[in-house]
């Protein structure tokens, strides 16, 4: 609630500061995310899911400092049922089990941002992280449900287009590297994959100058 | 009580048999002969409290000493290891005839080929029953058209018996966590036949003919002939009762050369019953994968075979055909209770048998052998698996997880799995299952003025203790994880290894191998990250 409401005053702000068609000093933006990963850990996620590849939904804030500079944070969701397998010999054995993986990544970058023209600005960013990974599935006991969290490192590039006044979009690609969660176990210890990074196709909807 | 029904049972048998006549398949019309489907349903003893089958128990070592002298009486060279008389032999597809009939006259001039058995890609090489069969056939292995040659080494099951019910006595299903297994799949194998190459099973009513010889023990004492004999045979009510007779899947006896696979010996239906006693119908005892089907292949002959006068006694040879019969005719898991000791690779027949029907997509288990205190020698059938991916060897563990003192310890040993121990246990440390009561059976136990013709249809639970009850501990897990999912033997064993408790030193040992099964770690499988 507070963080929204930080966010509408920074765009009253920026709108405030900037009333002609300069881009502002200082602007704070929120913004809506949406990203389609295609995750490192290819063999332990087409097990379980049949593919290795998967939505994140979620949104974050952005502070705009002289049009270049930007510090970014965000919050973002997966989540999927799949089911339990076993991984033999390269060969993956679905088996029948009913199993939910959720993964939420917290993130934290800065960046600079290029002035190619008046409506793009392309940018590029780097930054860390802490993912939060839980999964559960049937017939399991408390012990066999995982509920860990890890820090990991992200950069991203991609360009800023403006709609509108009010209204940007933002189309970046991402990298991730999260170690410490996958390859303590399961299939991602059978499979030797240890990231639950990947790399991501990400578009943001912008508020705000 | 019993008494009362046993003399009823016989006199009903008796008068069936002589009225309608005596049809069936035999190898001896004049001495042996089954009816099936004709005889009354067993009789239950309830539990048979029996410290007898076990490795080295007494009665035990009395039951092979007189085996082996009934099979000397029969001038089988019983004791022996091999099978006088014969080499089983696998010549090269490009060898000619001219070429084949060299190789074997080079090594014996009283070499004769047999007629090749079905389910074989080998041949059988007759020769005198004087002349040296392993030398024989190390000779012929020598020679370019031969791709293996070898004598015809008996089998032998490899168990020891006891008693009855789940929550008091059948600590060995917990032991492999099989209670939350059955959560996970209920149906317990269903849709898998799991093929039993073992002494039979007690899978139907009949009622057996036969002319019994006498015979001399392992002391000289002679037990005169019985003559011609009725003999009562009642199908296990836990294995095939209920309306359950729909799952024995194609039967067949490699001993009588036979569709008729009945067990003379208590052995086999012990065994199946691990692998899939009726469970859950508030009788008796609960087993593996419950619901699976099985398919009796017998193989291995008992003293009572024998004295019936079977025309083969279970070498080499007929494990070999039973297990490419089972591969043939549907089976998915195959358990061999059974096991010889001698060289590693001495048994090239039987593992180019265990090889086709892996190909096949057939999850094996074999014993790995009660030899531990004697010597601790090495179990050729269980040390093919080793070398096998897809088939595995079981070594057992007493009611606390240690190693059962008789388990055969090896490289080759792959897994664990409850075979039991009276040490420290009594009868407790026991694996239960329905059997014959064997105080009905083997007769033969008795000194002459007592030995009586055996009867087959008074039932029991009894305890038995070796590697022989670990095995179906491995199959009907396994049944269940095809069921589950895991089509490839391979996979199978991979998941058993895996999901294993580890037992004695970290990582695969001799003792315990990769552990002791845990049948939910394995059905349940894998989640991402754990």
């Amino acid at each position: 609630m507070r963080l929204g409401a930080l966010f509408l005053l920074g765009s009253l702000f920026a709108a405030t500061a900037s009333a002609d068609d300069r881009p502002p000093t200082f602007a704070i933006r929120p913004f809506f995310l949406f990203a389609e990963q295609s995750f490192a850990a290819v063999d332990t996620f087409d097990a379980t899911f049949g593919h290795s590849y998967g939505p994140f939904f979620g949104g974050g804030g952005q502070v705009v400092i002289h049009d270049r500079f930007v510090v970014e944070v965000s919050a973002s969701r997966f989540q999927k049922d799949g089911q339990r397998a076993f991984l033999s010999n390269g060969v993956s054995y679905p088996l029948g089990i009913p199993l939910t993986a959720t993964i939420t990544p917290i993130e934290v970058t800065g960046g600079y941002r290029f002035r190619l023209s008046s409506r793009v600005r392309p940018y590029v960013a780097a930054g860390v992280g802490t993912w939060s990974y839980k999964e559960t599935s049937s017939f399991a006991d408390p012990d066999d449900n995982v509920d860990t969290r890890h820090a990991g490192w992200v950069v991203n590039g991609g360009a800023e287009f403006r709609l509108h006044k009010w209204v940007g979009l933002a189309v970046d690609a991402e990298y991730s590297h999260v170690p410490g969660i996958l390859g303590q176990g399961g299939i991602s210890q059978q499979a030797g994959e240890s990231d639950l990074g990947g790399v991501a196709g990400r578009v943001k909807v912008i508020i705000g100058r | 009580m019993n008494g009362i029904r046993l003399r009823v049972g016989t006199v009903v048998v008796l008068a069936g048999a002589l009225a309608i006549g005596l049809r069936g398949q035999t190898a001896d019309e004049s001495r042996f002969a089954i009816v099936q489907n004709l005889g009354l349903p067993a009789i239950d003893e309830g539990v048979v409290v029996d410290s007898t089958h076990r490795p080295g128990a007494e009665v035990e070592l009395r039951r092979a000493a007189i085996r082996a002298s009934v099979a000397r009486s029969a001038g089988n060279g019983g004791g022996s290891r091999y099978v006088p008389g014969r080499v089983i032999v696998k010549f090269k597809d490009t060898a000619s005839e001219g070429a084949r009939a060299s190789a074997m006259s080079s090594v014996s001039r009283t070499a004769v080929m047999g007629a090749r058995p079905n389910y074989a890609d080998f041949d059988i090489v007759r020769i005198d029953p004087a002349e040296d069969p392993e030398a024989a056939a190390l000779a012929l292995g020598q020679r370019p058209e031969v791709l293996y040659a070898q004598a015809a080494y008996r089998i032998h099951s490899l168990f020891k018996p006891n008693d009855p019910m789940y929550a008091e006595y059948q600590w060995n299903l917990p032991l492999i966590n099989m209670e939350r297994a059955w959560d996970i799949q209920p149906l317990a194998g269903s849709s898998i036949t799991v093929a039993v190459v073992d002494t039979g099973l007690a899978y139907q009513n009949a009622t057996i003919t036969a002319n019994i010889p006498a015979f001399r023990d392992d002391e000289g004492t002679l037990y005169p002939a019985l003559g011609n004999v009725t003999i009562p045979y009642a199908a296990a009510p836990q294995l095939v009762g209920a309306g359950n007779a729909g799952r024995i899947v194609a039967p067949h006896d490699f001993i009588w050369d036979s569709t008729t696979p009945l067990d003379f010996d208590g052995h086999g239906t012990h065994v199946s019953g691990t692998v899939g006693q009726l469970t859950n119908d508030g009788i008796g005892t609960a087993g593996v994968a419950f619901n699976v089907k099985l398919m009796p292949v017998k193989v291995i002959e008992s003293t009572w075979d024998y004295l019936f006068g079977a025309p083969h006694e279970g070498d080499d040879s007929d494990l070999a055909l039973g297990i490419r019969y089972a591969a043939d005719n549907g089976a998915k898991i195959i358990n061999m209770s059974i096991g010889r000791t001698g060289a590693a690779g001495s048994a090239p027949v039987v593992e180019s048998a265990m090889r086709y029907a892996v190909g096949k997509g057939v999850f094996i288990a074999v014993a790995a052998g009660n030899g531990y205190e004697d010597g601790n020698p090495v179990e050729v059938i269980a040390e093919i698996a080793s070398r096998l991916p897809g088939a595995v060897s079981v070594a057992a563990v007493d009611p606390a997880k240690a190693h059962a003192y008789y388990s055969t310890s090896g490289s080759y040993v792959e897994l664990s799995a409850p075979g039991g121990s009276e040490r420290g246990f009594d009868r407790y440390g026991f694996v239960w299952q329905q059997t014959f009561d064997y105080r009905f059976t083997e007769t033969y136990l008795n000194p002459p003025d007592s030995y009586t013709a055996p009867r087959f249809d008074v039932l029991a639970y009894v305890g038995y203790i070796g590697t022989s009850m670990a095995t179906p501990h491995v199959s009907g897990v396994a049944a269940m994880l095809m069921q589950q999912g895991i089509t490839n033997p391979a996979a199978i064993e991979d998941a058993l290894e895996k999901g294993a408790i580890d037992l004695g030193t970290p990582g695969r040992d001799d003792l315990f191998g990769f552990g002791l099964i845990d049948a939910r770690a394995a059905l349940r499988g894998l989640g991402l990250a754990r």
